[in-house]
């Protein structure tokens, strides 16, 4: 096998950045691919409760990383979806317990056994990030449509171009009635501001912290916006990069379609 | 709709994410301007190296500095010459 290590990463936190890795990973698999994801928050676990495996953890990647067990031994098993498996990140050990040299080996020897590996980034630009990114082939930078968000992704984008990586950008928590009223930025404008390239756009989505609450995967739920962007993101990443963009919208009447059709509305 | 079309008309006043993109594209320019000391005493040393190739200057009293205004930035180099070095 021949695995693609792709890291989700923001700068700043509470992004979501531990939902996008959660639930992109959960998509992939669900289409058939084999796929672990690996928490890099080294000393703050989260993506184990997320994904509601807490309580199945036995080891962790600085175990994996100092050869205290194999990568077969590490990786759980979902509880539901075949094929996706968590590599958590250790709670009592921190962020330079692992060098960036280890992790380039190790994400190695995770090529070898899936698809594909998303690399959960803590935020920071410190030895957490240069870890996370290490083995990185591809990267994902997530921001929300908010200043301080976007200034950190900006900053973010210009480290992973100095690692030769080019990113791809998910702005997540889109709310559209804000964006109509010229209140939030359109994803429109953060493309504008940071120049890259978009791969999904998400909206706001209550959805989120019930799937979160429970430790259930939001891409199972049909009724979930977010998941279903995520669902789309996933694809994109997975040899359909062409899927179109869907821009999150409010529902609206008449008038307000022949605005947009006319060009004097959002 | 009737509202935005009204806005249209009456040229309106900036939205608040006008108003967070002009300041968010300034901040980022600002920021990648910024260049550490320890790049700016490499950079320093770099250029008394070539200098002194050419000219016999006071080392001790070089100066060099990023200047910013709002519309650009410069960088000023300030250095006495003692003599120039003749071949």
């Amino acid at each position: 096998m021949d695995g693609k290590v792709i890291v989700i990463t923001s700068g700043k936190g509470g992004v979501g950045k531990t939902t996008a890795t959660a639930s992109i990973g959960a998509a992939l698999a669900k289409d058939g691919k084999k796929v672990v994801v690996v928490d890099m928050d080294i000393g703050l676990r989260n993506l184990d409760v997320v994904m509601g495996l807490e309580n199945r953890v036995v080891f962790n990647i600085v175990d994996v990383v100092r050869g205290k067990c194999r990568v077969s031994q590490a990786a759980i098993k979902d509880r539901k979806i075949d094929n996706l498996f968590l590599i958590p990140a250790s709670q009592s050990d921190n962020k330079n317990s692992v060098t960036p040299e280890e992790m380039v080996l190790v994400c190695k020897d995770l090529k070898n056994e899936f698809d594909f590996i998303l690399m959960d980034c803590p935020a920071g630009i410190e030895q957490g990030f240069e870890n996370a990114v290490a083995g990185a082939d591809e990267a994902v930078v997530i921001c929300t449509p908010e200043v301080s968000s976007i200034r950190d992704a900006d900053r973010i984008i210009g480290l992973l171009y100095a690692k030769k990586i080019t990113p791809k950008l998910i702005v997540n928590r889109i709310i559209p009635a804000m964006v109509e009223k010229g209140d939030m930025l359109s994803h429109e404008d953060v493309v504008d501001v940071l120049s890259i390239e978009l791969i999904g756009l998400v909206e706001m989505d209550d959805q989120v912290i019930v799937a979160t609450n429970t430790g259930s995967s939001l891409v199972m739920n049909k009724e979930s916006k977010a998941g279903m962007a995520f669902t789309r993101i996933a694809m994109r990443l997975n040899g359909q990069p062409g899927l179109p963009i869907e821009i999150p919208r409010t529902q609206v009447g008449l008038f307000k379609k022949l605005g947009r059709r006319i060009g004097i509305s959002r | 709709m009737l509202n935005e079309l009204l806005k249209k008309w009456r040229g309106t006043k900036t939205t608040s994410s006008q108003a967070a993109k002009k300041r968010l594209k300034f901040a980022i320019v600002y920021d990648n301007l910024e260049v550490s000391d320890d790049i700016l005493d490499a950079l320093k040393g770099d250029i008394i190296e070539v200098i002194s190739r050419y000219f016999e200057i006071d080392t001790k009293s070089i100066s060099l500095d990023i200047d910013r205004s709002e519309e650009s930035s410069s960088l000023v180099l300030n250095t006495p010459i003692l003599s120039a070095i003749r071949r």
